[in-house]
This record gives structure tokens, C-alpha cells and sequence, in this order.
């Protein structure tokens, strides 16, 4: 199984902003959304749905496909959207996010849309979700790939740590972590509130494979995504990114952890975006 | 029906079920948290030892994990302690195995008081009303190893999760070999006219005594125990609640949200006359730590508390 695009950086670097536009539009529609989260992790998923995942766009259950959990589940609107230019899901769905009974929840719900494996939302459950699934298709002799994404203010709650002991314990190099480094989170910055770092050597303690990446940059993350081996340890990939990136106005700032667009505000976006 | 003298962990029908329903061809997975031996697990993993996941001392792991291995095609089975299975992994309960319906069993060992004196961090008095607040899971307590064994036989080839309360006792056998256990339905163990005895899990044959006991003083007591917790048809106890208008419930369990509150629900949406009792540990309130034996006496759900307070009722 292939990945059916197979798109080189410089096109994926097109993906980005056709996403990233989506992403405002979405949460001005909506007049709700997560808009610095979609906009950090945004190079992540097209890199990975561009280049790296290997799937079956005409099956999203098919039983050899690489499997993708966004443990960030509130980094939902971006997620939606690189499905919406992957061709994965329907770009007219765009309006109705996060209406009563839509197909895009505020969260991820896999009864509701294709392509999302498991419902995230709750913070640190996706990591040992991505352990059960990796240790299943070790033991079937499933040759697909787990990859998990998680926040890094996520990475606060006790259960990322549970699970990657056991990640390390099962020798799952069929796992890859990664951690969407934005430095932000809800309320401040990560190491005002509860410091990470350092936050490599706790990874690499934690029997990790680390390997460090601009998270805003397809070409570094292809790379690196490109680079990993089976060699009996699970790969944490730290992708440093800044919240909000590719808009000026909202990279950085705390406040835009879930404020959206205003109508101004998305004509400026949308100039910076072309 | 004669009761049988006859007893048994229901531990080791549950690890036999595994055993056979490994070899009928069911892609099974156990997953236990360090609890090997509150599992009994060892004659499944001498036989299937790739089969057994331990994921150490770590139960929002244990159900995180158990998720993931049914998305990736088991039949994934937790095997721990219910009050760290219930309290610790409470949210991983809810999102990973039942928002997401994924083909998770959950085994919630030694529930209730069966770790009486380890006082109550190791109680599980709420696991049935914790269950019954989330959707999509379906939610059994078997009563005694005959009915445990067509419980999990069920539960493991049902598609989506499921919660057997389970417990640590050598149950007696209070079903004959013909009894079958029905998805769904209330198990009429006896028919009788004056009250109704309603009762789950190792609570049931505290009834059957009870029952026996009221017999000998000239009361003629129904006895009904609910294995099936959820799905639950409510006919057969509209019936019962109807013809005997008085009604005691018995659970080791806290009166809140377990099979009494279940039950003044139907009383209430049926509109039926019909005076309660829930008999089980008194709403906030932490059970009393001791043996179980006593902690049963002193909360009134063992044979002589239920009998007392069927002949209170009666005369009232």
C-alpha cells in the first residue's frame, strides 16, 4: 500500500496554505474553533496525508492501512480540512461545522466522519490507543504504521507516560509520536504553567527513538518522517512549530487558542495565506 | 428446582471461557494491569501466552491499549480490579471503549465489597451506576458460575463493549444445568405471591436463603435475579411489581445507581402501587470496612437482613 499522493515538499507547501485557509473560513462560519491549534499542526497532517500515510482513498477501513490518531483532538478543524484537500471528505461540509448533529463535531467522532480511527478530546488518551494498535498488528503480522499526534500542554496528563513506558516495553517501532511543540497551551505558555522541558532527554528516558524537526516545515518533517527504521523502538518525533502559523496576527498568541477570525480579520488572513 | 451444593469462582469459568473461545477461532486478547493473579489468569497465558498483554500498574493504559487492540481486530478483554478498572480509567471507560464502541469487554473483578477489610479504595459500590451513566455499553452480573458461563459466551462474540461485575467468592450453584441464560431478561428463579425479591450477582443467593427462610414463616416470596443489567426488557417485572406490590431490592452495592434506583425507575415510569426497600450500602456513604461476611450483615443484604426486612414489610 501506497500513499496516493506522494506529493514532494514544494507541493505540499501549496496544500498548507489552501488548508490553512479553509481552517478560517471554517471557524469564521462556525464563529467557534481551535483556530492557533489547526494552524500549528497543519504542515504535520499534509505532510503525512501528501506523503507519508499509506491508504486507500476509496477505503477508509482497509485493514493494511497506516493508522492516524489526533490525540489533539481539539486540533480537530485542521484535521478536517487537510481531509477536505486530500479528497478524504467533502469540502460542502465546511458549514455545517459544529451544527447539530453535523458530521463535523467539535471533536473527532469516527461513527460521524470517515478516516478518523478513534474519538478523541479528553487530552492523553490517544498515545495508548496507538500502544493497543501497534502491539495488534505486531502480533498479526500487520506490517501498517501507527502514527499518534499529540499536543504538548497534553503531554501535562500522566497517562502519555504510561503509555510510552509500555510503548518502549513492546519494543513498538511500528509507533511514531508526534508532538505538536507550540510551546502553548490554554491559559500561558507550557513553561509557565507546568514546564516540559526538557523535554527530549524525558522522551529518550522513556526508551523513546527521538528525533527533533521544524513541525511548520513539510520538508523537515518528510525527511525526518523518511528517515525512521524498525529497529525495535518506538519514534518520538518532536516537531517544533509555532501556534498559529501562517498568520501573523495569530502566531504565538495565547488568546487565539480558541477566538476565530473576525470578518476583517479573515480578508487580512487570507492576503497573507496567497 | 433443588439448589446445588455445588460452588465455583467465577474467575475460573471466565479463564476457561477464554480458553474456548480461543480454540472456536475468537481473536481474543486479555489485557491485565500487574493483576495476573486477581485474574487467575495463568492456565490462559500457559496456553496463549502471546494472547496476554501486562501492561504493569497502570490501568489508564490497560483500557487505552485494550481500545486499541480491538480497533486493530481482537476481541480485547480487561481483567483487573473493578475499583482501579471504574475509578482510575474512568474517562478512558468512557471515550476510548464506549464513545468510540470499540469491541472492548471489561471484566470488573472482585467487585463490590470482596476486599471488605482493604477498606474502600478497594471497593467497587458504584460500578453499576457508573456504567449505566455512559452509552453504547451493555453492562451483566453474573449470579453464579452456571449463569457466568453463557454471560461470557455471549459477551465475547457481541460486537461492541460490554462490563461483567464479577466476584472473588466461591459462588454457589443457585441454577440447575437446564437454566439458560436470556440476553435482555429478568431470571424468575421462583415464583411467589406476597413480595418480590430483586437481586444481582453474589447478592442472589442471599435471596434464594431468604427466600427459604420466609417459606418457613408462611411468606411467599418471588424471587427475581437480573443478570442482564443492561439491555433490560422490564415486562416480566411490571408483571411481578403488579401482582405483589411490595418489592425489596438487594445488591452489594451502594443504593445509588445500581439495581434499586434501576427499579424505582420502573416504578415510576410504570405507574405501579407498589411499596420498595433498596437494600445495599446507604447513599453517601463509604461502605464500612471488615470482613464481608459482617459488612453484608450490618448493611442488611445477607439472608437474615433480607428476611427481617421482608417480615417488617409485610406487617406494615
Amino acid at each position: 500500500m501506497k500513499n496516493p499522493f506522494e506529493f514532494d515538499h514544494a507541493r505540499i507547501s501549496k496544500e498548507t496554505s489552501q488548508i490553512r485557509k479553509l481552517v478560517l473560513e471554517m471557524n469564521h462560519s462556525a464563529g467557534q474553533g481551535h483556530t492557533g491549534a489547526d494552524l500549528s499542526e497543519t504542515d504535520i497532517l499534509a505532510s503525512l496525508y501528501f506523503r507519508i500515510l499509506r491508504y486507500d482513498k476509496s477505503d477508509a477501513h482497509h485493514p493494511s492501512r497506516d493508522r492516524f490518531i489526533l490525540s489533539k483532538g481539539h486540533g480537530v478543524g485542521g484535521f478536517y480540512c487537510t481531509l477536505m484537500q486530500a479528497g478524504l471528505l467533502d469540502k460542502t461540509l465546511i458549514k455545517t461545522y459544529l451544527g447539530f448533529d453535523s458530521k463535523l463535531p467539535g471533536h473527532p467522532v469516527r461513527q460521524k466522519t470517515n478516516f478518523v480511527e478513534v474519538n478523541t478530546g479528553g487530552l492523553g488518551h490517544g498515545l495508548a490507543i496507538g500502544v493497543g494498535l501497534a502491539i495488534a498488528g505486531k502480533k498479526q503480522n500487520l506490517n501498517y504504521r501507527v502514527f499518534i499526534l499529540t499536543g504538548d500542554g497534553e503531554l501535562q496528563e500522566g497517562s502519555n507516560w504510561e503509555a510510552a513506558m509500555a510503548a518502549s516495553h513492546y519494543k513498538l517501532d511500528n509507533l511514531i509520536w508526534i508532538i505538536d511543540r507550540n510551546r502553548l497551551q490554554l491559559a500561558d505558555f507550557t513553561e509557565r504553567i507546568n514546564a516540559l522541558d526538557p523535554l527530549d532527554s524525558k522522551l529518550e528516558a522513556f526508551g523513546m527513538e527521538l528525533h527533533e524537526t521544524n513541525g511548520n516545515d513539510p520538508r523537515s518533517l518528510i525527511d525526518t518522517f523518511e528517515s525512521l527504521s524498525e529497529n525495535g523502538k518506538p519514534k518520538a518525533i518532536l516537531a517544533q512549530t509555532v501556534k498559529g502559523y501562517g498568520v501573523s496576527f495569530i502566531e504565538n498568541q495565547p488568546s487565539w487558542h480558541h477566538k476565530v477570525p473576525t470578518e476583517s480579520e479573515l480578508s487580512q488572513a487570507m492576503e497573507e495565506l496567497s | 428446582m433443588s439448589l446445588q451444593v455445588a460452588k465455583r469462582d467465577l474467575r475460573e469459568v471466565m479463564v476457561d471461557s477464554f480458553i474456548s473461545s480461543v480454540q472456536s477461532g475468537l481473536n481474543i486478547a486479555v489485557l491485565v494491569s500487574d493483576s495476573t493473579s486477581t485474574a487467575k489468569i495463568s492456565p490462559f497465558s500457559d496456553k496463549f501466552p502471546e494472547r496476554l498483554i501486562n501492561v504493569g500498574i497502570a490501568e489508564q493504559s490497560l483500557v487505552g491499549t485494550a481500545a486499541g487492540m480491538a480497533l486493530g481486530g481482537y476481541v480485547a478483554i480487561t481483567t483487573n480490579a473493578a475499583p482501579f478498572l471504574v475509578h482510575r480509567a474512568n474517562e478512558q471507560v468512557q471515550n476510548d471503549v464506549c464513545y468510540s464502541n470499540t469491541n472492548v469487554k471489561l471484566m470488573g473483578l472482585n467487585a463490590g465489597v470482596c476486599y471488605g477489610a482493604l477498606a474502600s479504595t478497594h471497593h467497587a459500590i458504584d460500578d453499576i451506576s457508573i456504567m449505566r451513566g455512559f452509552g453504547n455499553i451493555q453492562i451483566f452480573a453474573p449470579s453464579d458460575s452456571i449463569e457466568a458461563e453463557q454471560i461470557f459466551a455471549y459477551a465475547f462474540n457481541h460486537v461492541g463493549p460490554v462490563y461483567i461485575r464479577m466476584d472473588s467468592a466461591q459462588l454457589p450453584h443457585i441454577h440447575d444445568h437446564e437454566y439458560e441464560f436470556i440476553v435482555g431478561q429478568p431470571d424468575i428463579m421462583f415464583e411467589g405471591d406476597d413480595l418480590t425479591i430483586i437481586s444481582m450477582g453474589s447478592s442472589s443467593y442471599e435471596a434464594v436463603w431468604a427466600k427459604r427462610m420466609l417459606a418457613k414463616e408462611g411468606i411467599s416470596a418471588e424471587i427475581i435475579n437480573l443478570p442482564s443489567i443492561r439491555p433490560l426488557d422490564h415486562r416480566k417485572i411490571v408483571e411481578s411489581l403488579a401482582k405483589t406490590g411490595l418489592v425489596i431490592t438487594v445488591e452489594e452495592h451502594s443504593q445509588h445507581g445500581g439495581i434499586g434506583s434501576l427499579i424505582s425507575e420502573i416504578i415510576a415510569e410504570h405507574g405501579i402501587g407498589c411499596r420498595m426497600k433498596r437494600l445495599g450500602f446507604p447513599e453517601g456513604a463509604f461502605a464500612v470496612s471488615g470482613p464481608r461476611e459482617q459488612m453484608r450483615e450490618y448493611v442488611g443484604i445477607d439472608a437474615k437482613g433480607i428476611t427481617k426486612t421482608a417480615k417488617e414489610m409485610i406487617s406494615l
